[in-house]
């Protein structure tokens, strides 16, 4: 009897308990940013970058995995029984042989491209000839005018018989540069140094631009965003008075014959994933396909082929955040919106409808507002792409970026690969982005190991 | 209110420490052991093994003969043993300094290794270098020891062939120790890549954020294996029943390669390589620790599924078409998925919380 009340007493505290934790919790689940939203993997190891979006079905799941065989799959030289149709030049072999375990590549020989064109109208249709750049796929239209004899990229290498375009040797120059705090960094800066395969060098009229592979993953979420979600945050006239003056480009869609919002690549030349992937076997590997056939009509693979090999990057997951509850990576987060990273590196969109249904309407944390930005002098190639001038970039997604060497070791930042670190990528930033660089090299030290801590959770 | 569930909270967290930070230490010692006792041991014999590949294809190339090109060949199927071995930790270096593909990409590139026998290029160490990754390592040197269907004799090696072949296995025990030099003692100015991995969870570690990262790393490494093993490297050639799916096609000797890929598995699981006599604390230790029952089930999951390739008819190239062959590689694959599915539904989680 007399320990009745103390019982009743040890209830209730318990049950008020209850009652907090599981509110606690409850808020916990609600707040959790899923990166890709229901479509988010958990995966924190070196296979983050290649897992099927959860939740496909089953029938999704199996093209995901068909698709698979097929980015991974090392084309070689006909006549061959298997995987037939490689160059006859070339910068890989495979899908996987640049984007390795779909991640972020290496400025080396293999996964550095080098984009070339010059002044000068770009050919139509008609004056187009693919004989004089190797069937290189070359989207007409107000884009690069190609350079007789390499076409618009310069392809390394080339099956027996047939010599490489050039080569590249990459010099780096080192440069240091002070913090707020007089801590000190250095940066470097890549110089291209191309021979052709004649042993001469390019001329000067030639303009060049160095690329690295991105991460190819959470595409396909990319894809289903709305245009006009992507134009709500386009401001090119800075009306609004934010310094940031973000505007879409717009390229060449080679099946509708049209202009349209670009979306993909480095400075988003590339309006989907079908063209992005079918461009990518013809430049990249010499595989012709049913978006840019042989001169004579015929092709390497078949549209199956090339569709799935899309399906795949459009279905690879984006891996969720971790340690959402350290203080030091919410420090970050908060600093990250403080010194506006995020007016360009937008934290949240939505997807509207989609093709692949399970992709379709949700809401997603990529880091990205897919739209053109100057970025300065420092970062710029002087090389424009359609409505991309010679110092714009398109705002690359952030997601994931955290398992970047998880994924591949010793794999660098920024569309050349220049940036060792994320340290090295923010300071790199001008332009727009010259505030926000300026907010964090004016921050204190704790304060910026904070801000690389969040960008590491993502 | 709030209160009385902070004290409650914080009394719940102080009475969980004790044992999470013994948790923490055996998952330390894991990815130590991981690291020390599987992934460079294994490694190191494929340098012992790469060594004898040269030296095998050094003396059948220099004194062409029956006797130096069975030693050539068998030291080739020995050298595959620690590779694919190594299939469940193929991270790393391994991977970004493109070890793995100078090794054993695949398929041969036929028409341009013919290219090069036809050719009178200088066979020189940067010539090889240059070479396309389906020009070299292991099957090429595959092609050119046991021709196309395993049925190459003495008398077919042409001057031409012996001397890419001798130079493909110099290049190859090159990238070999190159490989294992990067995870024991760093590689261009990079730290050891055992570093990296036995740090999991340092403020500075820039690719293991945490420790439970690393252990992850095992489970996943294991998970990609056996899917690779079920639905491509098996499910593939039960699919199209020829035989251009098949790994070592040329040699006869693919299904050696799955079973390799299983011990693979199953060194990472139990933390040994039992040829290199090493031992530690592994994922098994953190299985049995929580669900003894689940260790053993999964023991006997990686036993059933090595038994099952074993009951499959051998060389699978020539009995690709036979039902009983197909009747048992089904069962393998059968066997590999439920493994498959108990690492992913049981062992990840238990990892991941």
């Amino acid at each position: 009897m007399k320990s009745f009340p103390i019982l009743l007493v040890l209830f209730l505290v318990g049950a008020i308990a209850a009652i907090i934790i599981s509110i606690f919790l409850g808020n916990q689940t609600a707040a959790t940013p899923l990166a890709g939203g229901e479509t988010t993997v958990f995966n924190r190891a070196s296979s983050a970058y290649e897992q099927p979006s959860a939740g496909l079905s089953e029938e999704n799941f199996q093209r995901h995995g068909e698709g698979d065989i097929a980015f991974e799959a090392v084309f070689v030289t006909p006549p061959a029984t298997i995987n037939s149709g490689l160059g006859p030049l070339f910068n890989n072999a495979s899908c996987v042989g640049c984007h390795i375990r779909n991640g972020r590549g290496l400025p080396e020989k293999g996964q550095l491209l080098v984009r070339v064109s010059q002044n000068g109208v770009p050919p139509s249709n008609e004056e187009f000839s693919e004989k004089d750049y190797y069937a290189e796929a070359i989207a007409p239209a107000e884009n690069a005018t190609p350079v007789p004899g390499l076409g618009t990229q310069i392809q390394e290498q080339g099956v027996y018989g047939h010599p490489p375009e050039g080569k590249v040797e990459i010099a780096w120059q080192e440069q240091t540069g002070k913090y707020g705090d007089e801590t000190t960094y250095s940066l470097r800066t890549p110089e291209a140094n191309i021979i052709q395969s004649n042993g001469k060098p390019l001329p000067a009229s030639v303009m060049t631009s160095l690329r690295i592979p991105p991460p190819v993953f959470g595409l396909g979420l990319l894809e289903a965003v709305e245009d006009k979600t992507i134009l709500a945050n386009s401001d090119p006239e800075d009306k609004n008075g934010d310094g940031i003056s973000g505007h879409p480009n717009q390229v060449w869609d080679i099946e509708k014959e049209s202009l349209v919002l670009g979306r993909f690549g480095w400075k988003a030349n590339q309006p989907n994933l079908i063209q992005q992937t079918a461009s990518a076997y013809v430049n990249d590997m010499g595989v012709t396909n049913p978006l840019f056939r042989e001169p004579d009509g015929s092709e390497d693979i078949d549209r199956k082929t090339l569709e799935v090999a899309a399906f795949y990057v459009q279905t690879l997951a984006v891996p969720a955040r971790t340690l959402l509850k350290d203080s030091k990576v919410k420090r970050g987060e908060e600093l990250f919106a403080q010194a506006k990273c995020s007016s360009c590196h937008v934290s949240e969109l939505s997807t509207g409808d989609y093709f692949i249904p399970e992709l379709a309407h949700q809401k997603i944390h990529p880091y990205t507002d897919m739209l053109l930005h100057d970025m300065g002098a420092g970062l710029a190639d002087g090389r424009p792409d359609f409505q991309a001038t010679g110092t714009e970039w398109r705002t690359p997604p952030l997601w994931g970026i955290g398992l970047t060497q998880t994924v591949l070791p010793y794999s660098t930042y920024l569309h050349d690969g220049r940036a060792r670190t994320l340290e090295e990528a923010i300071l790199w930033h001008g332009g727009e982005a010259e505030v926000a660089k300026e907010a964090f090299v004016n921050m204190s030290s704790s304060d910026r190991s904070a801000l690389l801590r969040f960008l590491q959770s993502l | 209110m709030a209160f009385a569930g902070m004290v409650l909270l914080g009394g719940g967290c102080s009475s969980v420490l004790a044992p999470k930070s013994q948790s923490r230490n055996l998952e330390v010692a894991i990815i130590t052991n991981f690291a020390d006792g599987v992934i460079i041991p294994t490694y190191q014999q494929l340098v012992a093994k790469a060594a004898k590949v040269s030296q095998t294809t050094d003396a059948f190339t220099t004194n062409p003969g029956a006797e130096t090109l069975k030693a050539a060949r068998n030291a080739w199927i020995a050298a595959r043993e620690p590779w694919e071995q190594s299939e469940a930790f193929a991270f790393g270096p391994a991977d970004s300094l493109g070890y793995d593909a100078d090794l054993d990409d695949w398929p041969v590139n036929e028409t341009d290794v013919q290219a090069v026998i036809n050719s009178n290029d200088k066979l020189t160490p940067e010539y090889i270098a240059n070479l396309q990754t389906t020009q070299k390592g292991f099957h090429t040197m595959e092609l050119l020891l046991f021709g196309t269907n395993n049925n190459k004799k003495v008398e077919d090696f042409s001057p031409r062939e012996l001397a890419y072949l001798k130079a493909l296995a110099t290049a190859f025990d090159g990238t070999a120790n190159s490989l294992l030099e990067s995870w024991q003692e760093g590689i261009q100015g990079n730290p050891p890549y055992r570093e990296v991995l036995v740090t999991a969870g340092d403020e500075n570690n820039q690719a293991y954020l945490t420790v439970t990262a690393a252990l992850e790393e095992i489970v996943q490494g294991v998970l990609g294996c056996l899917d690779e093993v079920a639905n491509e490297k098996i499910g593939e050639p039960l699919e199209t029943q020829e035989t251009d799916g098949l790994e070592s096609r040329f040699s006869h000797t693919s299904l050696q390669d799955f079973k390799n890929n299983l011990l693979s598995v199953q060194n990472a699981y139990l933390g040994t390589v039992p040829t290199a006599g090493t031992w530690g604390k592994s994922l098994r230790d953190l299985v049995a620790g929580t669900d003894p029952a689940l260790d053993k089930r999964i023991e006997m999951e990686i036993e059933g599924a090595i038994a099952a390739l074993d009951a499959v008819p051998a060389p699978i190239e020539t009995n690709i078409t036979s039902p009983d062959a197909l009747v048992k590689l089904e069962a393998a694959k059968t066997a590999v998925e439920a493994l498959f599915s108990t690492m992913e539904q049981k062992v990840l989680p238990l990892v991941q919380s």
